[in-house]
């Protein structure tokens, strides 16, 4: 298990650290060899910009519309269409539950709640008093057939059911 | 990361021949099993020849919509005054269907020859592999195997990149996806124009699913006419299919068969059936998107684009789901509708509030206190949701209620009547 | 050459359109106007509001007229079952989570909601009043604007104003599905020099001009075409007056100057217009003291102390007088040694980018080319030497021009001075928005302006005043309106040859391409 985790966020609101400088600039510069426009690496720079901060901030955001010839506002109306870039601090794991229809009916509402107990997160999109663990549920991770799905922050995990979560938990602890 | 089962005997293994196996995902273990002899071959062929062959095959596209893939590469331009550009939709999202992230994580080659054919036929010198954010995995795996085979060289000048989404269901939407390579909200477009003449960046444009590309090399490599055979019932549905099947059956998972091949078959035979001391109660056969069909219909579907339709559903991406009767349709239904809510870009007002108000009604029925008058409000609310809209989200979101209330009316009336304990939705 | 034109057929009605028109413009020279939300002609096509649902014949399902070509042959019905059923599905669902407050909302009687749901929406709501409203606060966009939320339909004019006209696109549409909102990121403001248009594009209640909140119910305002004073762009406007006093600017579209926006600096460039401390009547000076008079008595003492005068004459204008006004101060001196002159203020630029050949210009007067074009001089400090010797110099509504002259000192003007105080009489004129005229805009084009509101007191429009005394001059006859006046000009000034207010219209024309080429 990589255990890819996403650095802590503290509670609050975190100081803002540009992301696009030495060698992140370099590689936003190779993406930018892709497309025919700037604009179209907006989607690979919000992903480098998760990955280094955790979320994407108000202020990186306006990073991200500096370094692409955008403006923040434009930027702003893109990372709220996707779901999966984060708009506030998050935990330090982040866990996706499956629970659309053909995972519903294999019992992922039981897996959620197994997960919320699990990691003391106690509430849906809520982060656990450590820091740790913010669970959320989605909608379909597209492997139906290996209900119930669970991404934790880029680990994929199948067919996880109630059972299998407690131990789940301790592998990223 | 699970494994795939042992192909069934009544199975037609052509796409998931090699799922399973771990070499065939390296470069060198895809070339050891004739992997990209057939791209050499398609780009010693003229471009307008690969097309005539692909649509002499009859191939349509996997991703829902059926379309003739021949067809749509020939509605490019022939004489090329713009870059050509071709998008590969591996935006997977629809709910059921998993049969494209089985693709690129056991076989990315496949879908890397699939698609440089593709280029090549159409004449576009880049390609963009769109891969819903959520498949991590298959993103690592089709990663990998870009650069190995980049670094062997078998491309041309053909380019191929990867595109990452962030999660969104409606990219999976052709146009919604092109504005998503471009840096955009995931948003539909009218049409027309259509792709083949303003696609992506404004430039000629073929988009096609994972499968349909991934179909491409061994219609190349057995002919046309080998692919036309595979059919069991109509003769303008053919090859083979992969139906991703999942909820309540025995054993979930990708099943490869032949066009037309019985759906009770694949439900009871290859998939082991229901789970003991259970019967099937309802199915939707071709991802979320498409009408259900009760047990009836579902045991005499045959499963082709022509035999769903007679059965008053769709083919749509073959995404299987099966509901026993454990199953309370009214809440799967209400779920389904929530997806769609949840999913909505926000462009056309018939999505965008309509979707929300379609899962509140069911909300409040499930909750007990629905009336008599809200199945007709909800039939008609559908009917303002269907046909009116950019893209079908709209339509996807009514196609289950609408289906729903009619095969399973019952299980409304005995919430509305209080003859069912509520369900407090959270 | 020829454009090709397409027959269709809408609602019954032929009409023959060009090629490549849009069915819901086609519907318009029918007599039929569709219900729509998004579409502005003003604004790339966005087909999302999908309010236009029209039946065509032949097509497997309801089109929009906002994005659907015309074809030859087409048949369109608004009126069939299936259409109004699209549309009333269409209205229900904009309604659902709308807060329905038209009482305290600014744009009721003016709002497109309110219209179309009068005209085809349902009775009542079939959305039951136990699930809650979407709610979101209201935001404080930018200097002017207001943006409330929950009235919003999300027809993203507003946004497609911003991004594909103004070229900065500072609003969004952020999160999705009933979630959604116009959006603008924390550390901007809606500030560019032409957003205020996005309070008007705004079909409903949701964006509000925080000038004109809660000022006036629209079926209280009186619309009266005019004409911008704030630059030399000459905007085509409509000013909304309430009880005669003017509480709005808004465009008035004109394809070939302003399409259909105006700036801010015109938009706020009202106030003026309602000034209380105007002067109500003439005034003469009668042993050292000015004396209120009227109109009789102040033209006999004008033309006396014209009569017999020799020399020179300097008019001092305003380069924000009527074309009218310009004409009758020169006519006023045939005769005499004339020297016309008029300054104008310059501000800085601002263009709106995505529109050619339209912006805020530097110079901030009207008719500065009418002046021009009609012998006035921009060398202002020739004229002000020239006055010193003059026997008589008209000061035309320049308060604050300060002129020596050993000659007569007439004044006319809206406001009095200090400086206007020196005059031997001061003469009380109409401003903008009390009279009709015609400005010469930077391009040349003559354009309309008329009446919004009466004068205060005795003021009367200037070609009045200069026309009144002309004829007790014995120099002409009386005018008996502004189109009068314009064509005793278009008789004799060549960049006008011809014209008249009734060619003129609504939407003006250029003037005659010979008299334009400089002098």
């Amino acid at each position: 298990m990589s255990g890819d985790a996403y650095p802590a966020a503290p509670s609050g609101i975190e100081e803002y650290q540009p992301v696009f400088t030495g060698a992140a600039l370099e590689q936003l510069q190779e993406v930018f060899t892709r497309y025919p426009t700037k604009q179209a690496a907006l989607l690979p720079a919000l992903w480098m910009v998760q990955r280094a901060r955790g979320w994407i901030s108000d202020r990186n955001m306006a990073e991200a519309a500096e370094v692409l010839g955008l403006t923040p506002a434009y930027v702003k109306g893109v990372v709220t269409f996707y779901t999966m870039y984060h708009q506030h601090p998050v935990g330090r794991h982040f866990v996706q539950v499956c629970t659309t229809s053909p995972c519903n009916v294999c019992g992922a509402e039981a897996v959620v709640q197994a997960l919320l107990e699990a990691t003391g997160a106690k509430e849906l999109g809520a982060t656990s008093p450590d820091g740790k663990w913010t669970v959320t549920e989605v909608e379909c991770l597209g492997a139906c057939g290996f209900a119930t799905p669970v991404l934790v922050d880029d680990d994929f995990l199948e067919s996880v059911t109630p059972e299998k979560v407690p131990e789940l938990v301790k592998r990223y602890t | 990361m699970g494994y795939p089962h042992k192909p069934h005997s009544r199975e037609t293994v052509v796409l998931s021949k090699y799922f399973g196996e771990a070499d065939a995902r390296s470069y060198k273990g895809w070339v050891k099993r004739g992997g990209y002899e057939m791209l050499r071959h398609a780009l010693s062929m003229e471009p307008a020849k690969v097309i005539d062959i692909v649509k002499e095959s009859g191939l349509r596209g996997r991703g829902g919509a059926g379309f003739p893939t021949g067809l749509k590469w020939s509605f490019m331009p022939k004489e090329k005054k713009k870059p050509h550009y071709l998008c590969v939709n591996a935006d997977e999202s629809e709910p059921g269907t998993f049969k494209d992230r089985e693709i690129m994580r056991w076989t990315p080659h496949a879908l890397l020859e699939g698609a440089a054919i593709a280029a090549h036929a159409i004449q576009a010198e880049v390609a963009y592999i769109y891969i819903r954010g959520e498949f991590t995995e298959p993103w690592s795996v089709m990663e990998k195997a870009l650069s190995e085979a980049d670094a062997a060289g078998v491309f041309g000048t053909i380019k191929i990149h990867l595109h990452r989404g962030a999660g969104a269901y409606i990219c999976g939407e052709e146009t919604a996806l092109m504005n998503s390579i471009e840096g955009k909200r995931g948003n539909p477009r009218i049409k027309p124009p259509f792709p083949a003449a303003a696609g992506v960046f404004g430039m000629p444009t073929t988009i096609n699913n994972v499968e349909t590309l991934a179909a491409v090399p061994h219609i190349l490599k057995n002919g046309a006419a080998w692919y036309k055979g595979l059919s069991l019932a109509s003769p303008k549905s053919t090859g083979t299919k992969l139906f991703s099947v999942c909820g309540h059956v025995q054993r979930p998972g990708n099943y490869e068969v032949t066009m037309g091949f019985p759906l009770k078959d694949l439900l009871y035979d290859l998939c082991g059936g229901m789970r003991p001391g259970h019967t099937l109660k309802a199915c939707i056969p071709g991802g979320s998107s498409v009408p259900i069909l009760n047990r009836d219909e579902t045991e005499s579907c045959l499963l082709d684009y022509e035999g769903v339709v007679e059965k008053g559903s769709m083919l749509g991406s073959g995404g299987v789901i099966v509901f026993d009767d454990s199953t309370d349709m009214v809440y799967q239904i209400m779920r389904l509708a929530r997806f769609y809510a949840h999913e909505s870009c926000a462009q056309c007002t018939q999505c965008r509030e309509g979707t929300a108000w379609t899962t509140k009604i069911l909300e409040r029925i499930l909750a007990g206190q629905g009336k008599t008058a809200d199945l007709d409000l909800l039939l008609d609310l559908s009917d303002n949701m269907t046909g009116k809209t950019i893209c079908v989200l709209s339509d996807s979101c009514a196609a289950p209620v609408v289906s729903g209330i009619k095969r399973f009316k019952q299980e409304f009336d005995d919430y509305i009547a209080g003859r069912r304990k509520p369900v407090m939705v959270a | 050459m020829p454009e090709a034109l397409v027959n269709l057929t809408i609602d019954g009605v032929p009409v023959s359109v060009p090629k490549g028109m849009l069915v819901i413009e086609a519907a318009k020279q029918a007599g039929v106007l569709v219900p729509h939300y998004c579409y502005h002609p003003g604004l790339p096509v966005a087909g999302v509001c999908r309010m236009c649902l029209v039946d065509i014949e032949k097509a497997p399902k309801l089109q929009i007229a906002c994005a659907t070509q015309v074809a030859e042959g087409m048949v369109v019905h608004t009126q069939s079952p299936q259409a109004k059923k699209g549309r009333m599905g269409v209205l229900e669902l904009l309604l659902i989570n709308h807060p329905l407050d038209c009482p305290i909302c600014d744009q009721a009687g003016e709002c497109e909601l309110q219209d179309f749901t009068f005209q085809e929406g349902r009775p009542a709501t079939r959305y039951s009043p136990e699930y809650a409203k979407r709610f979101n606060p209201v935001e404080d966009f930018g200097p002017d604007v207001l943006y409330v939320p929950n009235r919003c339909i999300l027809c993203t004019r507003c946004v497609r104003f911003m991004e594909d006209v103004a070229k900065e696109p500072v609003l969004n549409v952020s999160e999705r599905g009933d979630r959604a909102f116009i959006g603008i990121h924390p550390d901007a403001r809606l500030d560019h020099p032409w957003s205020g248009n996005v309070v008007d594009l705004c079909p409903v209640g949701s964006l509000l001009s925080k000038d004109f909140l809660h000022k006036a119910r629209a079926w209280e305002l009186d619309k009266s075409a005019s004409i911008c004073t704030g630059c030399s762009q000459g905007c085509n406007v409509t000013l909304d007056t309430r009880e005669n006093v003017v509480v709005r600017v808004r465009p008035r579209p004109n394809l070939e100057v302003n399409r259909y926006f105006i700036c801010d600096h015109g938009r706020m460039n009202y106030r003026w217009m309602n000034r209380g401390d105007r002067i109500e009547a003439p005034l003469v000076r009668r042993g050292g003291e000015l004396h209120a008079t009227d109109w009789d008595e102040a033209c006999e003492h004008v033309a006396t102390l014209l009569r017999g005068a020799g020399g020179k004459a300097v008019a001092l204008v305003s380069p924000k007088a009527s074309t009218e006004a310009l004409f009758l101060a020169r006519e006023l001196f045939a005769g005499l040694d004339w020297t016309g002159a008029f300054q104008v203020v310059m501000g800085e630029e601002a263009t709106l980018t995505g529109v050619p050949n339209l912006a805020l210009r530097a110079e901030r007067a009207p008719n500065g080319r009418g002046a021009e074009l009609l012998g006035y001089s921009r060398d202002y400090a020739a004229a002000l030497a020239a006055a010193e010797a003059a026997a008589v110099v008209l000061v035309l509504d320049e308060p604050d021009v300060s002129v020596r002259t050993a000659g007569v000192l007439i004044y006319a003007g809206t406001v009095l001075s200090e400086r206007a105080r020196d005059a031997e009489v001061i003469l009380p004129i109409a401003n903008v928005a009390e009279e009709d005229g015609t400005f010469v805009n930077r391009d040349g084009r003559v354009q309309c302006y008329f009446q919004a509101k009466p004068a205060p007191g005795m003021a009367r429009p200037a070609w009045w005043v200069l026309s009144e005394l002309i004829a007790v001059l014995g120099r002409g006859e009386r005018l008996a309106s502004a189109s009068d006046a314009f064509d005793r000009l278009a008789g004799s000034a060549e960049a006008f040859r011809g014209f008249s207010y009734r060619q003129l219209g609504f939407a003006g024309r250029p003037a005659a391409a010979a008299a334009m080429v400089p002098a």
